[in-house]
């Protein structure tokens, strides 16, 4: 899907920008305050054209004032926030033309039908002409609710409400995408079903998505790189693939008859390999450093040794045990 | 090829068009909430319509011993009087009424009266009064001597040496409710333009619309005066009712139509910008309605809706020179009756409240385009 070259420049699509910088996205020392609290501290980073972002952080964290400031709909307390190419202080309307937004609450009027939604978004975003029907009808398609086009928003599931709006961000074929918690109090067919519209958008349309998420399995099946971000600031930014890598290659879980002693904890340790080790409810989770057998063996039979071992699973670090390490803390609710 | 490269006028006028649509929509999904936006501003002129009618005159049973014709006249007089609802009845039907304190007061016109007035004889009239509300007893004690000297005006012109010569200003003497509903209909359309317009404003932010509107790269002027537009419309429903209850229902017939609606338009849009600037800053339904009836009311009684406001205290009339009801009362005045109100006339008003209709729908797009600055969130 190519826009027109003349809406392009029309509507902020800075050719220059995309194809030398390829920065679609920059925040630079960004700061947010309400009153005495600090919702983001100095923050910095690069969104990529044609990547899936992700900004991950527990409830309160600072994801949705950063994207609301990424999106113009509030302003720093200082820094800068360039969206393809334009200060979003300076050029707010050309940076809303080349975004499209799935907020947090969907932001459908719920009142009126899936067809008069899409039609005073096309009005609002300038999407005239004769193609104009033909457009709203295929994003209606895309997202399967083309049937339900006369039925009112109000009657949708969580996930139909989801897929509209997202159709509804799509339809002025928008250069960015935010999604702000796009799958939030979804079931999981169609958490499943929004994540496929979401890869394909970076697949085949080529779209750069910025998404927060509070779900790390999400960021881990969606996003390129994300960035963990925590009290307003950045914790870590990498892809899921390294993040996991810095966690350790693999997690070993033993769950034991009984709980083990502190000292058997420090035994594993100072095992050469062995990342990190903790214990909840008598099972232990060791994270490993590469596929050393002797350190798998070592750490059983000593586990052995001070309890009766009665189950052992081996899998890749999940993200939740990195945002731990990283944040100290869980995902809050 | 979907989108088209339109003029920036196009664009605006598309924006103003679909968010009005939108508004219209919206509300008419809302039938009760439509329903409470025209009930009330309606319930306000027949509230004060019933006050009117009926708390200016003190009910009062008159005994009439002699029949004679001073009698009748004198009986006559008090029903002119604008003062009494008068019900002639017998001496125990009105100790009656009075025990069941359905009347203020008793006026007995004793047997000997005609008699006593042809010899000249002092004639004592007997005045019992229900002093439960002293507003009402007053008004008895003040509308009695006159209704006797507007009788003997008549009934003996010679002998009543002062008596005053009116010319009128006006070709048509005015009632006190037919001035009165027209201060009442700016009142409607003011409380009616708040309502509409606030609520639909604030919708959108109490189930977070807001934020399509925010993030979309139309004028933030379009955006508020389509919304403008669309609560002008559903406001007119309102205001036909009102126009239709004072034209056909208490017969108040206007004598400038082009003035009417052209003034009912224009204190429309000033309302209803007032309304999408109050909705915009305050953010929630539940707030509007109170706020609306609360500026509603003071704004009335201080803006010469009883009489005209220069004719009252010069601070009172200083104040009430602030706010468009003042000059929507005089420039309603007009076109129902031909008066003028105010010092500066009907033309000069209605330029002034073309000012303010303008300052209204200016600051209202103004807050709407900043709101994005304050933050849309959650």
């Amino acid at each position: 899907m190519v826009a027109p070259e003349s809406f392009e420049a029309e509507n902020g699509r800075n050719s220059n920008s995309n194809s030398c910088n390829q920065v679609a996205i920059e925040i630079i020392k960004l700061t947010k305050r309400f009153g005495n609290f600090t919702a983001i501290d100095d923050l910095s980073l690069v969104v990529k054209y044609g990547e899936i972002f992700g900004l991950l952080g527990p409830n309160g964290s600072g994801k949705t004032t950063t994207i609301n400031i990424v999106s113009g709909l509030s302003k720093p307390t200082s820094g800068q926030v360039m969206v393809i190419g334009h200060d979003i202080m300076k050029d707010t309307r050309a940076v809303h033309a080349a975004l499209g937004a799935v907020p947090q609450e969907t932001a459908l009027y719920e009142e009126l039908n899936a067809w008069t939604n899409m039609s005073l978004h096309a009005d609002l975003y300038g999407v005239r002409g004769p193609d104009r029907n033909r457009r709203i009808s295929e994003m209606l398609n895309l997202v399967q609710l083309y049937d339900r086009r006369s039925s009112r928003v109000s009657t949708f599931s969580g996930g139909m409400k989801r897929r509209l709006a997202l159709a509804r961000a799509l339809l002025h074929d928008p250069l960015l995408l935010y999604l702000d918690e796009p799958t939030l109090g979804v079931d999981v067919q169609s958490r499943r079903a929004i994540w496929n519209y979401i890869l394909d958008l970076k697949e085949k349309e080529g779209k750069t998505v910025l998404l927060t998420t509070n779900y790390l399995e999400e960021a881990n099946a969606l996003c390129d790189r994300i960035a963990i971000i925590d009290h307003g600031k950045l914790v870590a930014l990498d892809t899921p693939i390294e993040m996991k890598r810095r966690y350790g290659d693999t997690v070993m879980e033993i769950e034991t008859a009984s709980y083990v002693s502190s000292q058997l904890l420090e035994q594993l340790r100072k095992i050469s390999g062995i990342s990190r080790v903790t214990q909840t409810d008598k099972i232990l989770k060791i994270a490993m450093s590469g596929n050393d057998l002797s350190a798998t063996g070592k750490l059983i039979t000593l586990v052995s040794q001070d309890s009766i071992i009665r189950r052992i699973a081996q899998r890749e670090p999940n993200l939740e045990e990195i945002f731990l390490s990283l944040t100290g803390s869980g995902l809050r609710d | 090829m979907h989108i088209l490269k339109m003029s920036p006028a196009y664009r605006f006028i598309s924006v103003i068009w679909a968010m009005a649509l939108k508004d219209i929509k919206s509300t008419l999904t809302e039938r009760a909430f439509m329903l409470t936006s025209i009930i009330i501003p309606i319930n306000f002129l027949l509230l004060f319509l019933l006050f009117a009618l009926t708390g200016g005159q003190a009910p009062t049973a008159v005994v009439l011993k002699d029949n004679g014709p001073y009698a009748q006249q004198l009986l006559s007089a008090m029903e002119h009087s604008h003062s009494f609802i008068i019900r002639q009845t017998t001496a125990s039907d009105a100790q009656n009424l009075m025990q069941k304190g359905q009347i203020v007061a008793i006026v007995t016109v004793p047997a000997n009266f005609d008699a006593a007035l042809k010899h000249g004889s002092q004639i004592e009239l007997p005045v019992v009064v229900n002093n439960l509300d002293v507003d009402f007893t007053n008004d008895i004690r003040r509308a009695v001597p006159l209704a006797i000297t507007s009788f003997y005006a008549d009934a003996f012109p010679n002998q009543v040496v002062v008596r005053a010569h009116e010319i009128d200003i006006y070709s048509q003497d005015t009632g006190y409710v037919q001035y009165l509903v027209v201060s009442l209909m700016v009142v409607s359309v003011m409380l009616g333009g708040l309502l509409q317009a606030g609520s639909n404003a604030a919708r959108e932010y109490e189930k977070g619309t807001i934020k399509e509107l925010m993030l979309a790269p139309a004028n933030p002027w379009a955006i508020q005066v389509g919304k403008i537009l669309g609560a002008v419309i559903l406001n007119s429903l309102s205001v036909a009712v009102v126009v239709i209850v004072i034209v056909f229902l208490i017969g108040v017939w206007p004598m400038h139509w082009g003035e009417l609606l052209g003034f009912v338009l224009l204190l429309m849009i000033t309302f209803v910008a007032a309304g999408a600037l109050i909705g915009t800053l305050i953010r929630r339904r539940q707030a509007v309605i109170p706020l609306s009836i609360g500026l509603s009311i003071p704004v009335f009684f201080i803006s010469g809706a009883f009489g005209p406001a220069i004719w009252g205290d010069p601070i009172t009339a200083a104040i009430a020179q602030l706010q468009p009801v003042y000059y929507g009362i005089a420039v309603f005045q007009h076109a129902f009756h031909n008066f003028t109100t105010t010092s500066t006339g009907p033309r000069v008003d209605a330029f002034i409240l073309i000012g303010f209709a303008a300052v209204m729908v200016t600051v209202s797009a103004i807050a709407l385009g900043r709101s994005r600055g304050r933050g849309v969130a959650h």
